[in-house]
């Protein structure tokens, strides 16, 4: 392995938008920034959704801007594909090391030109789209990612040489070997992110056995206007389903399953996806099995007011089972709470489990900060601090501190560059503060300054 | 929804909106697929108190049918700009029937940022009247100089 | 107006000579190589309008030396395509046509920065939310009006200028408004972080609403001691400047720079009061304690709570009528009634609104409030279950603990149209309150706890206790015996007096978790749970013109992205101003609003948009006509320039920090002289011309 060295101010663990956001206010401060990103391109999963509540801003096209100005800031490094295998306290400052992958394409020489995608003979299940569609072996993530430069899925290749062949810049290089790094960094940010609860937590729903059984952020890709179909499409048979359900809380609020907490995001998407499927499948019967919707951020609740009078048809049920039937239909045991317990069965194409959130990754692995019993960052000053950590130096932001949406997301990771910003000083030559010249402070009068309480204006400075 | 588009369309429909408030209106409505016929013109404006009444006579000739003034209204951004705006109004309107040009043809409204069905009702009324009056070339009296 | 005769700044203005025969008309020098761009927006657009029809079409157009079509605009690819074709084609204009400019203005200026090119000289073309959203059944109609939309901001394209952003000095100060938890993490950040910070709060005591509560949820952190601990801090920071009892009542100025006026009343007590108590006694007025929320009385001169930030009395003038009883009692010292406020005047470089929220007020009647004492509101049952609060911690109504309580949600929140009445205030207050919830779970616990014999019944819609440790609230309350009832989207239940009966309260709910039975609860005590309210900021608003929500909370730029940021530059939003937030959410908010503000006045300069008017010199023949038309003091003057070796003539100058860009001034001129810079009329007529420069042809549904 060969080794490298770098001096940094801030290191930015994971480059969803929390980690954009943190980076980017840090690095418009002036101070400069490692943003380290374990997949192969940055943006997190708020990139893979199809639009956004309660503003119906398409995903992408909001993302992409943060990730570009990330990508493109004279003060932020960015690394992709780059893991991070420790983060130790060295004097003030912290020792980091860190793996670049091998991406068996040499990323500067890399054009994004896709010859090599379209050389590769390979066909593997497509991650970013929920293993649905395919990919190439040699390829580029997905369409809008940053960098567009290829990478090699070694596990999957079979060396066949073709896209060696159609490389116009001679970037393969199958001899690539993993590179790791020392960083120098004066602080950290915390912002791995979130994975979805499994879907098959609760094995009464076949969630991962019923194939029309999904999870939510399978039918996020299902609805992006560049999905793996370009429509909706039920994956057993391709069929347009015309009676879909939502099941709530399918892994939250379950103390037996670990995860008591509730979600957050859950009700909230669950509603922006029936919105969005009414509009693509305009004839479908769409039911939402719920226990409390949650609708409670700006503008949230009108939103949901604005489904209902779609004509989304919410239910307050507890979903007991879901059953597979022979064509791929579900059958769903439904206790209907409304109607005092009836347990009733009922017929649906397509299923969609409300998955919640679990932490994306365990920092522990990594850095000595404390963990809340989920395994989230906790902060010692929850109520008045939330982006702190255990550590002097590190901060954390995001969904790695708690289930939560992309405006709390973002909003903490800007209160998170605050906190390391403080942490750190002033970046050199910052401007003096200014005095303002007013002197009835209230300092001043419980010093017993008489003058200051009857506030005459001799008390006032120049 | 507004209508979808009429058989007859040689008209088209000019709206200047403000940036502020109509312009991200406007961009709801779309945004909401609430449909409006396709001869509509939306250009953005910080605000349309800038424009002389000469502007909206050079619109007229050069064939614009209708013009929506899409404001902020009284929760204008700029101090008084919409009092000095709907002030002008009148003048124009004073050219305009100089020129002949029926005045129903120009609009002074105010569309918010969240306006989307009063954008709407604007402009099928907007059209309304553009297919009552036809082309407003066939209108124009000739003037020289 | 007082005209200054110092050089004016702007360049051209100076440097004009003015013809000796009159202008002849000189016709604009086109660019003569645009680039545009049409984005597919991956289906978004192309689903609908023919982009490669509307790029062969702009291929043809005069000063277009490339048209393409690519798949996502915004995307590297896209972006890297532009920055390629300025290298090699040596572009001098860029029209990209995709969505909103709105959403990626800034990104393709920063494009063309990257292509070495003037961010300025790139114009957008809205054929997405204004074409293929709008017209998605009429593709050929709107694929037509896509490419006459490009037609316009070539024409217009051809005829941008290179423009500079404005720079001003910035002044390295924040002034914060509002004393609550937000406004004081807001300022600690900010002090921290090296900028000098004043702290106003209207009210005589730092640390807002949350002082009135015993414990915050979920940690049960003692609430004053938590606020406490921040205004320590607060308090040890040398560049911190904190006025009580202080309103902003004037600002003028702009991002960087703005100049407010601060009225301060005084006190009326300073620390050489010796017996507080003894003059606090003495005081014959008696009035509603707001800090109790109107369920004790205190006098003219108060103290909210022992302790209280800061430790000292203050005399709220409104009700004192200057008897000098206190005075008296005090023994002279320590007590000073003269209350003229006193102004003064800061200058700052941004704003931080931290002003808070207020609880909603129900209307009389509005389930029975203010028909009987024995309907609260929820903020004051927490009063009472406050151990420091006015009844000692005991829920009692006439001496007597109630048997039976039941505690509704929702109350002036989550209002629908003909279900609910609107408030007081006129509107109908949609929205959730967020906080609610918790709280109300928090308090049945907390009766519960204390009183097992009393029945709690609580009435919902959905229970909302969001948090990671909120959660546990609702089990505990179900674990606790709380009986939950829940109403109907559409339902309310009802409150009435039943005068005589056993219980003098009957709530009627008709309940969806029993198959939709009618059931009456008789109790002792209703509760509700009020909602969280916009507070009453006109002044503020007027003076900032800072957009307000139609949920009557001020409006941030973007929802999504920019939570904090408000649509005026250097005007920040921290807390429950903008939305309704928790302790947690509040300071986040706070601290998030600080990394904006030491972003914006990181350097020595602030920089602004260079959207303002401008003279031509050459046209201007000093008639003064354009300073009437003008709002905004100081924007337009008139100054002597020296036309000619020797000859002073007067000619308007603007001043770009003060000009707002309105335009107001330019249909004034006479000679047409005045122009705003990047929306110039002469560039309006050339888009207007190319509009209607093709016949329509596509009026039939294609
Ligand atoms: C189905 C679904 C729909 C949703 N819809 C919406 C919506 O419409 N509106 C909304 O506001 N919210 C929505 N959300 C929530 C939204 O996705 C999250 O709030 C947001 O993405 C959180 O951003 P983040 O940066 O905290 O986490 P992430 O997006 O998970 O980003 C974390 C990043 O860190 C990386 N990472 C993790 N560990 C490491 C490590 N050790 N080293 C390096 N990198 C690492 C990860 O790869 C990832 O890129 C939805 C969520 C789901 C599940
Ligand atoms: S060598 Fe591997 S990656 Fe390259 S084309 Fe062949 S299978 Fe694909
Ligand atoms: S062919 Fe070569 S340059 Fe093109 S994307 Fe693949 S690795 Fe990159
Ligand atoms: S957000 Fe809704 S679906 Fe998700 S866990 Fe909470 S209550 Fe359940
Ligand atoms: S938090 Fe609960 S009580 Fe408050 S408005 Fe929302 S749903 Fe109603
Ligand atoms: S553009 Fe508006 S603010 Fe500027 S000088 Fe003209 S009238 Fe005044």
């Amino acid at each position: 392995m060969i080794e490298q060295r770098i001096d940094i101010d801030a290191l930015v663990v994971g480059a969803g938008i929390a980690g954009l956001q943190s980076a980017l206010d840090l690095a418009d401060r002036g101070y400069s920034v490692l943003l380290v990103e374990r997949e192969a391109s940055i943006g997190g999963k708020m990139i893979a959704l199809s639009k956004v509540f309660p503003t119906m801003d398409c995903a992408s096209c909001i993302t992409t801007p943060r990730m570009s100005s990330a990508a493109h800031h004279d003060n932020i490094t960015t690394w992709t594909y780059t893991d991070v295998d420790s983060i130790t306290p060295d004097g003030a400052a912290f020792t980091a090391k860190l793996t670049r992958k091998a991406r068996y394409v040499d990323e500067d020489l890399c054009i994004g030109c896709r010859l090599c995608e379209y050389a590769c003979p390979v066909e593997l299940p497509h991650e970013f789209e929920g293993n649905m569609g395919a990919r190439r072996a040699a390829y580029i993530p997905f369409g809008t990612a940053i960098p567009q430069k290829a990478l090699i899925d070694i596990d999957g290749c079979v060396y066949c040489g073709k896209c060696e062949k159609a490389c116009p810049t001679d970037a393969i290089d199958f001899g690539q070997k993993p590179v790791s790094v020392t960083v120098h960094a004066r602080s950290v940010v915390i912002a791995t992110g979130f994975e979805t609860t499994p879907l098959d937590a609760k094995k009464e729903y076949q969630g991962g056995v019923a194939a029309n059984v999904i999870s939510a952020l399978d039918m996020e890709r299902l609805l992006s206007p560049n999905g793996p179909y370009g429509r909706v499409l039920r994956p057993s048979d391709g069929k347009i389903p015309d009676n879909v359900a939502y099941v709530q809380c399918a892994g939250s609020r379950d103390e037996t399953l670990g995860v008591p907490y509730c979600s957050r995001v859950c009700c909230m998407y669950a509603i922006k996806q029936t919105m969005l499927l009414s509009g693509s499948l305009p004839l479908a019967d769409i039911t939402v099995y719920y226990m409390d919707i949650r609708a409670f951020g700006k503008g949230y609740e009108q939103f949901y007011q604005t489904a209902r009078s779609m004509g989304i048809n919410f239910v307050k049920a507890k979903v007991a089972r879901i059953e597979e039937e022979p064509n791929g239909d579900l059958k769903l045991r439904v206790e209907i709470i409304e109607e005092d317990g009836r347990v009733s069965e009922m017929a649906h194409d397509l299923v969609v489990l409300s998955v919640g959130l679990k932490p994306g990754d365990d920092p522990r692995r990594f850095i000595g900060v404390d963990l809340d019993q989920y395994g989230f960052v906790a902060s010692p000053e929850p109520k008045l601090d939330a982006t702190l950590t255990s550590m002097p130096g590190v901060a954390a932001a995001g969904t790695a501190i708690g289930p939560k949406d992309i405006v709390d997301s973002i909003m903490e990771a800007s209160a998170a560059a605050t906190k390391v910003a403080t942490y750190l000083g002033p970046p050199p030559n910052s401007p003096q503060p200014a005095d303002d010249g007013v002197q009835i402070d209230i300092r001043e009068i419980e010093a017993g300054d008489a003058l200051a309480v009857a506030g005459h204006s001799e008390v006032l400075r120049g | 929804m507004a209508g979808t588009p009429t058989e007859t369309q040689a008209t088209r429909m000019l709206v200047v909106a403000t940036l502020l408030c109509s312009y991200p209106g406007i961009d709801a409505t779309g945004q909401a697929h609430m449909e409006y016929p396709p001869n509509t013109y939306v250009i953005p404006t910080p605000d349309p108190v800038m424009f002389p009444e000469s502007f909206y006579l050079h619109c007229f000739e050069k064939g614009i049918d209708g013009i929506l003034i899409a404001s902020c209204g009284t929760d204008s951004p700029y101090e008084g700009s919409y009092e000095q705006l709907a002030a002008r109004i009148p003048k124009v309107y004073a050219q305009m029937k100089a020129r002949g040009i029926s005045i129903r043809r120009l609009k002074l409204t105010a569309i918010c940022s969240v306006c989307t069905k009063a954008f709407l009702k604007e402009v099928s009324d907007m059209e309304a009247v553009m297919a009552e009056l036809g082309p407003v070339s066939g209108e124009m009296t000739a003037v020289t100089a | 107006m007082a005209e200054r005769r110092s050089k004016p700044k702007n360049q051209a203005a100076t440097t004009a000579a003015a013809p000796a025969t009159p202008p002849e008309v000189v016709l604009p020098v086109l660019a003569e190589k645009v680039g545009v761009y049409i984005c597919h927006c991956g289906g978004n657009i192309s689903d609908v309008v023919d982009v490669d029809k509307v790029a062969t079409e702009a291929a043809g157009l005069d000063g277009v030396a490339v048209a393409r079509h690519i798949m996502f605009m915004c995307s590297d690819e896209g972006q890297k395509a532009i920055v390629d074709d300025i290298q090699a084609l040596g572009l001098d204009r860029v029209v990209v046509a995709a969505c909103t400019p709105k959403l990626h203005e800034a990104t393709f200026r920063r494009v063309l920065q990257r292509g070495g090119m003037n961010p300025y000289l790139f114009l957008p073309a809205n054929i997405r939310e204004q074409a293929s959203w709008a017209h998605p059944h009429s593709p050929k109609a709107a694929t037509e009006k896509a490419s006459a939309l490009v037609r316009a901001a070539v024409a217009k394209a051809q005829m941008l200028e290179p423009l500079e952003k404005v720079r001003v000095a910035a002044v390295h100060r924040a002034l914060v408004i509002g004393g609550g938890v937000a406004g004081l993490r807001a300022a600690l950040d900010l002090a921290r972080q090296g900028l000098g910070v004043t702290l106003v709060e209207k009210s005589p005591f730092l640390g807002g609403r949350t002082t009135q509560l015993h414990t915050v949820f979920p940690t049960e952190d003692p609430a004053r001691l938590l606020v406490h601990r921040l205004i320590a801090e607060v308090k040890a920071q040398p560049n911190l400047t904190i006025l009580t009892e202080t309103e902003v009542v004037a600002l003028t100025g702009y991002v960087g720079d703005f100049t407010v006026t601060l009225k301060t009343t005084p006190r009326g007590v300073n620390a050489e009061l010796a017996d507080r108590q003894a003059a606090i006694a003495a005081c014959p007025i008696s009035v509603a304690n707001e800090f109790d929320d109107g369920i004790s009385k205190r006098r003219a001169i108060y103290q909210p709570y022992p302790g209280s930030e800061p430790d000292l009395p203050a005399i709220d003038w409104a009700s004192c009528t200057r008897c000098g009883d206190c005075v008296t009692a005090a023994g002279g010292r320590g007590i000073d009634l003269k209350s003229d406020p006193i102004e003064t005047t800061i200058e700052t470089g941004a704003i931080v609104v931290a002003t808070g929220f207020d609880h909603y007020e129900p209307r009389v009647g509005e389930y029975g409030y203010a028909t009987s004492p024995r309907i609260l509101t929820l903020p004051q049952v927490h009063r009472m279950l406050d151990p420091e609060g006015p009844t000692g911690g005991r829920l009692e109504i006439d001496g007597r603990v109630p048997r039976s309580i039941a505690m509704i949600h929702c109350v002036g929140s989550r209002q629908i149209e003909d279900v609910d009445e609107p408030g007081p205030d006129g509107k109908l207050h949609e929205y959730c309150s967020r906080v609610c919830c918790t709280a109300t779970l928090q308090a049945a616990n907390q009766i519960r706890q204390k009183y097992p014999k009393t029945a709690v019944y609580d009435l919902y819609r959905d229970i909302r206790t969001y948090g990671r440790d909120q959660e546990p609230y609702y089990v505990d309350a179900s674990k606790a015996g709380v009986v939950f009832m829940r109403f109907a989207n559409d339902a309310r239940p009802t409150v009435e007096l039943s005068d005589g009966a056993d219980f003098p309260l009957k709530v009627t709910v008709t309940d969806t978790l029993t198959f939709g039975t009618e059931i009456e609860v008789p109790v002792d005590l209703v509760i509700l749970s009020v909602g969280v309210m916009p507070r009453d900021v006109t002044g503020l608003i007027e003076m900032t013109h800072a957009p307000v929500g139609a949920d009557g909370f001020l409006l941030e730029v973007h929802p999504k992205l920019r939570p904090v940021e408000s649509a005026i530059p250097g005007l920040l939003l921290a807390g429950t101003v903008q939305a309704p937030m928790d302790v947690t959410e509040s300071t986040s908010a706070a601290s998030a609003a600080a990394a904006k503000v030491t972003a914006l006045l990181a350097g020595d300069h602030v920089e602004m948009e260079p959207f303002v008017a401008k003279v031509d010199p050459s046209l201007c023949d000093g008639c003064g006509l354009c300073l009437d038309a003008c709002r905004y003091a100081g924007a337009i003057a008139m100054q002597e320039v020296e036309i000619e070796e020797g000859v002073l003539e007067k000619r308007a100058y603007v001043n770009p920090v003060a000009c707002k860009g309105c335009g107001a001034c330019v249909p004034s001129c006479p000679v047409s002289a005045l122009d705003v810079a990047g929306w110039e009329i002469d560039q309006y007529k050339a888009m207007i011309d190319a509009i209607t420069a093709e016949p329509l042809t596509a009026g039939a549904r294609s």
